[in-house]
Parts: structure tokens; sequence; C-alpha cells
């Protein structure tokens, strides 16, 4: 009993099936040029072990193009330039910065680098 | 050479990343409904002596009076963590074992030409800036001596949790360090033994005669004895080891009294465990039961069984289960005690496609299974319990765990993200 290799969990193959047309009258003339749906997650986090997610409350980051319930999608893998905007630690709270308005400044512990803003509009 | 890497107080470290208030602080991680306490970092266990698996009642003001900060276990986050880590490893070498939650054996043969030291460098700082999480790295030429090197590297000073036993006589040196109990394999009844006979260092032990070990410790012994040595005997396995039960017991969060309620805790830990089954396409030939009252309290009369049924057929399918396990509940519940907790245990643990089926009881009839995949599917994108069996009933919150401290989970729910004002 002990010897039974109990098979991996599947995950779900994400694209299409491009060559088997599901259609019963004249095929598609897209048929051979299906692709995989855009998927955000994948373009939005390229290194999806090192990405996390933010939620803002409040308008404190309003001048840096950060307003109330963004989503800022960050990236801890990434070095930081001078452009960068950075999510770091300010003596035990989280602040947002651009790298060059802080650089030398040695008690902030960089936490990651802001990669994308997701601000809702409806 | 084989390397070993461990996270440090991993599930304090997993709640410290997402709160920066508390880095360098104590922290402890309680146990399922917040019985007691399963892992303390650094600055905790500095702090006071903080017994593990204590009842938390008992020390809940030892707790207090420290500043010690504690939270509910988090499992959905640990196991989000853990994967990232293991993700991250793999970008290291192309075998990686995880053996637990928090610890993995990476295979670095043929990287013979790297500079170990830099790579064990780059293990631990690469996992530090991805995830935040403290690693830190052994490396040796054996399975246990790499486990050994991992424990070097954080207890003794001056090596920054990277440590690699490359050379015979820093192997030497930490076999004379590491005391026998400290020795991945031998347990608390072993290192008595052990320690009888003048066996005190794993150094002592590798000196013992082979013959001996293995007429005392039979092949396991003669493994450990072989791999302190600097002989390999184990193998890497990297496809996870199939379960042989699968089962799940928490305590109540108040104490219950009537079979009903009981009934409903069984049928919701039985679709638990039954979801677990199908995502490994298995089936479970034995069930087990059990119910028990508190043993801590003084006022109450106590009363603990349980019960093993065999399945009429292997099975996974959650509505057959509920019902064998509720026949089997009736029989062990005595009413007049007040019960602290139920549990359920499912063995004899087979491949879904090995199932026998017998002249009455066709195996998992086609639609039962349609049904139950149909059940998953709801539950995976509408968040669990959505789709239950009627016994589970809607009353979950009378005996549903305490999480009373329980920290967001930041990176599996859109609504409990991270938030920053």
């Amino acid at each position: 009993m002990e010897a039974i290799q109990l098979g991996k969990i599947e995950k779900p193959s994400d694209c299409h099936a491009p060559e088997v047309s599901k259609q019963t009258g004249f095929p598609s003339a897209a048929t051979h040029y299906m692709e995989a749906t855009i998927d955000l997650n994948k373009e939005l986090s390229r290194h999806r072990d090192a990405t996390f997610f933010v939620r803002i409350q409040g308008q404190t980051w309003a001048k840096l193009g950060v307003k109330d319930q963004d989503v800022l999608i960050i990236d801890r893998s990434l070095k930081p330039h001078r452009r960068s905007l950075i999510l770091a630690v300010d003596e035990g709270s989280f602040v947002l910065h651009r790298m060059g308005d802080v650089l030398g400044k040695e008690a902030l512990v960089l936490w990651g680098v802001v990669t994308y803003i997701i601000h809702r509009t409806v | 050479m084989i390397a070993m890497m461990d996270c440090n107080s991993f599930y304090a470290s997993c709640e410290q990343v997402f709160r920066p208030d508390l880095w360098g602080k104590p922290v402890v991680v309680l146990s399922n409904n917040d019985g007691c306490v399963i892992a303390a970092n650094k600055e905790a266990k500095q702090l006071a002596h903080i017994p593990m698996f204590e009842p938390v009642f008992k020390i809940r003001d030892v707790l207090v009076k420290n500043n010690v900060q504690f939270f509910s276990s988090n499992y959905t986050l640990y196991g989000e963590m853990s994967q990232r880590v293991m993700n991250i490893l793999e970008t290291f070498s192309p075998e990686v074992e995880v053996y637990s939650i928090d610890e993995a054996f990476l295979n670095l043969e043929g990287m013979g030409h790297l500079d170990l030291q830099r790579y064990g460098h780059q293990i631990k700082d690469t996992i530090f800036r991805y995830v935040g999480l403290p690693v830190g790295v052994g490396i040796a030429p054996t399975k246990v001596l790499a486990k050994l090197a991992n424990r070097i590297s954080k207890k003794v000073e001056g090596h920054d949790h990277v440590f690699v036993m490359d050379t015979d006589e820093k192997r030497l040196e930490a076999l004379k360090w590491a005391k026998i109990g400290d020795v991945w394999g031998i347990g608390r009844q072993l290192s008595k033994r052990l320690r009888n006979i003048g066996v005190f260092t794993a150094y002592d032990f590798t000196q013992l005669s082979l013959a001996w070990v293995r007429k005392e410790m039979t092949v396991v012994g003669e493994r450990l004895w072989r791999e302190l040595r600097g002989e390999p005997c184990m193998d890497f396995t990297i496809q996870p080891k199939s379960k042989k039960a699968i089962g799940t017991a928490k305590s109540f969060g108040q104490k219950l009294e009537d079979l009903e309620r009981m009934e409903e805790a069984c049928a919701y830990y039985i679709s638990e465990v039954a979801e677990v089954l199908r995502t490994q396409k298995s089936c479970a030939s034995y069930l087990q039961v059990f119910v028990h009252t508190n043993y801590h309290s003084k006022v109450d009369r106590q009363y603990s069984k349980s019960i093993v049924v065999t399945l009429p057929v292997p099975t996974n399918n959650t509505f057959s289960l509920i019902v064998e396990a509720r026949k089997a509940l009736q029989r062990i519940y005595v009413s007049g005690y007040r019960y602290k907790k139920v549990g359920v245990n499912l063995y004899g643990i087979i491949p879904q496609q090995f199932v026998q089926g017998n002249l009455f009881e066709p195996p998992l009839c086609a639609g039962k299974s349609t049904l139950m995949q149909t059940v998953d599917a709801i539950n995976n994108k509408f968040g669990k319990s959505t789709v239950s069996s009627g016994l589970v009933g809607t009353r979950i919150n009378e005996w549903e765990l305490i999480k009373k401290e329980r920290s967001p989970r930041y990176t599996t729910k859109w609504n409990e993200l991270l938030t920053i004002e």
C-alpha cells in the first residue's frame, strides 16, 4: 500500500483548444487564430512569487497620484531606480515615496517597488 | 552536495512581513481554536519561557505582561507564503524536496564549480528580498549532515545563517558540537538510551561499531551512521508521499451537548476531508469518528470514544461518507456530556482508479461523481461551503473555530489585502 503514488493535482490549462471548432455550420475563419484571452495576473505581475497587492485607504498619498481605495501592485524582486515609486517602512509604519526623494535616508527600509496602481473609476 | 533550507520561526515571520510595527518584537502563534502556543519567534523565546503546546489560558498573563503579540493561526497565509518560498528554491536547483511547510532539501549535485558559500547566501538573500522571510541554509555532503549544517548556521555565532560543511575538519567539528539528541531522527527515548552507554555527541555515535548500530537500531540507525560519516544513503523524493491517512479534528468554539449540532460539525469535517481526497484523486476504505470532552476541565464529567467503520466500497463521495459518519457518531454519542471535540479520520487511502466494487455496491456510481465535481467547482468559485450537504446545517458559527486574533489572508483574499493609510 505504501508504494502507491497518488497523482499530483492537475492544473487547469489556460489555453483554448484552437484546432477544434465547436460550431456545427460553416467553420469560423478565426479557428486557426484563436489565442488565450489576456490574463492580467500574468501581464501585471512578472515575478509572481515576489508580487503582493496592497490597498490604500485615505488621501494621504494623493500627491503621489495614489488615491483612496487604489490597489498597488508591488514587486519585491525589483531594484528601485530614481523615478520608482516605492513602498517603504519608516519606524514601523508603511510609507510611500519616490525613490529619488529619499535617497540617503537610512532609516527607511525598502519593502517593495510599486509597478502598477489600479484605480477604480466606476 | 545537498542544501537544507529552513525558515526562521516561519509562522511568526509570515505575520511580521505584513506588520512592520512588529519587527523585532515578540510574536507567538496559537493553534487552531487558540488552544495553545504552536510557534514563537526568537524575541518571544528570549523574553520568557514560553512552553509550547501549553494551553493558552494558563500562560495568557505571561504573554500579556510581556507585550507579546499573539495571532490565531492563519494557515491560508502560511501555506501560500510557503508555496512562494518553494517556487523560489526551484530556481536554485532542479531537484527540490519539500520536507515540510518551512523546510526543503536542494540537490546541488554537479554544482561543484560554484562557490557554495556564496550560493547559500544568494538563496537566503533572494528569499528575503522576494517574500520578506528570514531563512537559514546548511550545505553538506548528505541530508543528515545538511540538516546539522543548517542547525549550526543558526545556533553558532558568526555564520550569519549560512554554513557550508565542505571539509572533513568542519564535519568532525560539527559532529563534536552536536548533542546526540539534536541529530535528525534520534528521538528522546533513543537519545536517552545512547547517553546511557556514553554516547553524548553525534561524533560519539559515529565511533560506535556498525555491527552494534545495525543490531540495536536496525537499518534506520545504519543509514544515520553512514550519513553522519559523509556517505549519502537517503535519496531525493521529489514526489510528495501519498498520504496514508487524512483527518481533521478541531475543538468546538463552545462546548456542545446535543447530538444534532455534533452531527453538523462532523458532516462539515467530512466535506473538508472528502474534498482533499478528490483533489488527489483517491478514495478512503475506512472511516474513523471520535469524540471527547474537555480534558482540562475540572468540573465536567469526562468521556471519550472512537469508532472505525469499514466502508462498503472505498469512496470519496461526501454524501456517502456523511451518511456513514452519522451512523458511526450515533453509536458512540452518549447524552449528558459537554463535548469539546469531534473528529474524523480516513484510512486505507487508495487511488480512485483502483477501487473495486462488489456485487451490491458498484464503485462510485457515475451520477454521484458528476454531482461531486459540480459541488467542488461551485465551492472553488464562490468560496468554501457555498454548497454543502443539508446535514452540515447553517449554524456553523456555533461550533466553528474561534479565531479571534487571526490576521487577514493578505495574499489570497481580495477584500483582506494589506491596507495602508
